[in-house]
């Protein structure tokens, strides 16, 4: 599970690993569909193929985000989806930015 | 990331870029260009069979192709993404209006048999079937434009719906006739031209993306 900013920071209590906006990018383009490509995700990011890969482990390492490999056709493909976990924490995470912003406007 | 994040707007206009390419537009205009080729194949066969037979085998050659292409060039270019519940739901309400246009088609086909062995007034079904036409392809094109999110296609439905009554009214009420490479082709060939300059422009916005598949274990 990943780790939450201290109560003193800039944004108490938001999940600083969904914070970083390249994972966020690529959890907001998974929480609206069931499942997808890592073709389908490098255009809807416009990230690298390297950087995906790096943003993609920590995901799946902190549970958020599935990765099954296999082939389609003779070509290798890579389909990721959300977690039940991962789709909680971002909603979470969204409802505690919220929460953050309202205090800065106040 | 930029702009505000709303999720319904992200998976609209990420499921709306999967129509983008045009060939489901170059693929609409030929079928209207299809019918009028069906036309005159009966015409010169003399033969109505024929000319139908000639024409649906035209449509499922052009079904075959459309799939194909879009299937490769959409993989290459966007990738592949299984929609989450809401949006089949309304991919099945497209599929289900589909099949109920279909239906229709077979009872108006039916009623038209009918009619020409002489069982209703000629003259009222040419006036009706044109009119159950552009209903079907108004509401069938109008679903698919609202359930997919492509407006486009409603403006393509008033098009297709015009081309039977166009057609036929004109040399039943008034005695004038309409050629029909002006009621079918001409829309048609319109829409094909709209759909190849979208095809053109996605070519350009969308090019094939770098496989690397492999790079995505260097985070590991």
């Amino acid at each position: 599970m990943a780790a939450a900013s201290g109560s003193g920071g800039p944004t108490p209590g938001v999940d600083r690993l969904i914070h970083e906006p390249a994972r966020l990018a690529i959890m907001t383009n998974l929480y609206v569909v069931e499942s997808a490509n890592a073709t389908y995700l490098l255009r809807q990011t416009g990230l690298t193929w390297g950087n995906l890969g790096s943003h993609l482990s920590k995901l799946e390492d902190a549970g958020y985000a599935r990765i099954t490999k296999g082939f389609k056709g003779k070509q290798p493909e890579t389909t990721v989806s959300l977690t039940p976990l991962g789709r909680t924490a971002l909603v979470e995470y969204r409802q505690r930015l919220m929460a953050t912003l309202d205090r800065i406007a106040e | 990331m930029t702009g505000p994040m709303d999720l319904k707007l992200l998976e609209r206009d990420a499921f709306r870029r999967f129509y983008e390419d045009g060939l489901m537009d170059v693929f609409f205009g030929l079928m209207l260009v299809t019918m009028s080729v069906g036309v005159v194949l009966t015409d010169w066969l003399e033969n109505e069979a024929a000319g139908t037979i000639g024409m649906l085998g035209i449509s499922v050659v052009l079904v075959t192709l459309l799939i194909a292409a879009r299937r490769r060039l959409l993989r290459a270019r966007l990738g592949e993404f299984r929609p989450g519940p809401e949006r089949r739901r309304k991919i099945t309400a497209t599929r289900l209006v589909l099949v109920g246009s279909v239906l229709v088609g077979v009872v108006a086909f039916a009623v038209a048999a009918i009619a020409y062995a002489g069982e209703v007034p000629l003259a009222s079904i040419d006036v009706l079937l044109p009119l159950l036409w552009f209903i079907n392809a108004v509401v069938v094109m109008g679903a698919m434009a609202f359930y997919l999110d492509v407006p486009r296609f409603a403006f393509y439905g008033i098009v297709f719906g015009i081309a039977m009554p166009l057609l036929v009214w004109p040399d039943v009420l008034w005695g004038i006739s309409v050629p029909v490479w002006i009621a079918f082709g001409v829309p048609g060939a319109v829409i094909v031209i709209i759909g190849l300059s979208m095809f053109r422009r996605f070519l350009q916005r969308y090019p094939p993306l770098p496989s690397g598949e492999d790079l995505l274990d260097g985070g590991r």
